[in-house]
């Protein structure tokens, strides 16, 4: 065999072993990494509609999915915003809960980010950002208070706190929770937010 | 090339041929991942996974390879192995595939597995290479907790996200941003600067 026959033979079979091998590994994995992914956002959507037994997907868009939580009869207790926006390095996922009526926010969690670790990451930090979302009033648009202050209590119902050093990371995530409200809005509104069953009725 | 004994081929990814502290290499996942011990101890860890099967696959087969094609098979081989890695570990330990984010499939262009491949795999038997990429990876996985225990504990105050300073302490949250990672490695291949030449100048 010439020497360029074999290069070509050699790359090639390498290359198809790694491709079968990888397209296996693929296949394994697959599931579950689906199930993971699907795991968090129903572990999310409890946390953030207190007393949801049950939940459902009600709407479903890029950067947008509102799901809705059930307690034991069925009824709908309230709404989980799953949502994504621009944050200061990557987009920032995250879970809105929120009353049925959407005028209060129960929780937030953040599913998704890459701020920077020790400033930005901190919008991941209980006690440095999520603690001053609870029970907040979003019946109109929620403000930051800048400069940070240090207990929840100092806040208007309408606004939450900064974290010091991040200000841009907050911003983010609050834009993003004020503009995904206003579509949820919107979609109640105009009547897209209709569960299946609703549907087949 | 000198022969040397099992243990010296093992020993010496420790130490003399560290690869993080004397070789130098595979430097951008050290200063980006080595921000917490639990993603320093994973990233080691996946690098570990890929370096040694890497290192066994390229010496078993190196007869077989043309050396004009010889880099892009390595590659190939690598990338095989990394994109495992990461699918295994977005599967079975999501958490840390999240926080390691794109630097699990940056592992392809770590030079120390490249630089294995070419230096040693590609040279010496199937036996040889595995202690070799053992002596490496242990090296690897050595000098990443080093530098992300300095970091973490100074930084955040906290050890495997345990709290571990007081507190009274402040933590110094720049040793967690990326130059904490270049001024921590630099005081420590300093100080392996200079133990080298204490022992040298001894012997």
């Amino acid at each position: 065999m010439n020497l360029s026959t074999r290069m070509v033979v050699v790359l090639t079979s390498i290359g198809l072993l790694s491709a079968s091998f990888l397209a296996a590994v693929g296949l394994l994995t697959k599931e579950r990494i689906a199930l993971n992914k699907q795991r968090e956002i129903d572990e999310a959507i409890i946390q953030v509609v207190p007393g949801t037994r049950s939940s459902q997907k009600l709407y479903e868009e890029k950067d947008l999915s509102v799901y809705g939580g059930k307690d034991e009869e069925g009824a709908l207790i309230g709404f989980a915003i799953h949502a994504s926006g621009v944050g200061f390095q990557d987009k920032i996922t995250f879970m809105l809960g929120t009353n049925i009526s959407l005028t209060r926010i129960s929780s937030l969690t953040i599913l998704d980010q890459k701020e920077t670790p020790g400033l930005g990451a901190k919008i991941t930090d209980r006690e440095s950002f999520l603690l001053y979302w609870e029970n907040k009033d979003c019946s109109s648009t929620i403000s930051l208070r800048k400069p940070a202050v240090s207990s929840p209590d100092e806040l208007s119902p309408t606004e939450i706190n900064t974290i010091t050093g991040a200000t841009i990371s907050s911003e983010a995530v609050l834009n993003t929770v004020n503009s995904s409200l206003e579509q949820v809005r919107r979609l109640i509104k105009e009547g897209k937010l209709i569960s299946e069953e609703q549907d087949a009725d | 090339m000198p022969t040397k004994s099992i243990g010296e081929e093992f020993v010496k990814g420790l130490w003399d041929e560290n690869p993080i502290f004397r070789q130098l290499l595979g430097l951008c996942p050290t200063l980006a991942v080595t921000n917490a011990v639990i993603n320093g101890f994973a990233m080691g860890m996946a690098t570990s996974f890929v370096l040694i099967l890497s290192s066994l696959m390229v010496s078993s087969i190196k007869k077989l390879i043309p050396t004009q094609v010889r880099i892009a098979s390595y590659i190939v081989i690598i990338a095989t192995f990394v994109t495992v890695a990461d699918r295994f570990m977005a599967a079975f330990f999501p958490p840390i595939s999240k926080s390691l984010g794109p630097y699990v499939p940056l592992i392809v262009v770590n030079c120390i597995i490249l630089g294995r491949q070419e230096a040693f795999s590609s040279k010496n038997t199937v036996g040889r290479s595995l202690i070799d990429a053992l002596g490496m990876s242990s090296g690897f996985v050595l000098a990443l907790l080093i530098l992300s225990s300095i970091r973490e504990i100074l930084g955040a105050g906290t050890f495997f996200g345990y709290q571990v300073m007081g507190p009274w302490f402040k933590p110094w949250i720049i040793m967690i941003l990326p130059p904490g990672a270049f001024i921590t490695l630099g005081i420590l291949i300093a100080i392996a600067l200079q133990i080298e030449r204490k022992t040298k100048s001894r012997g």
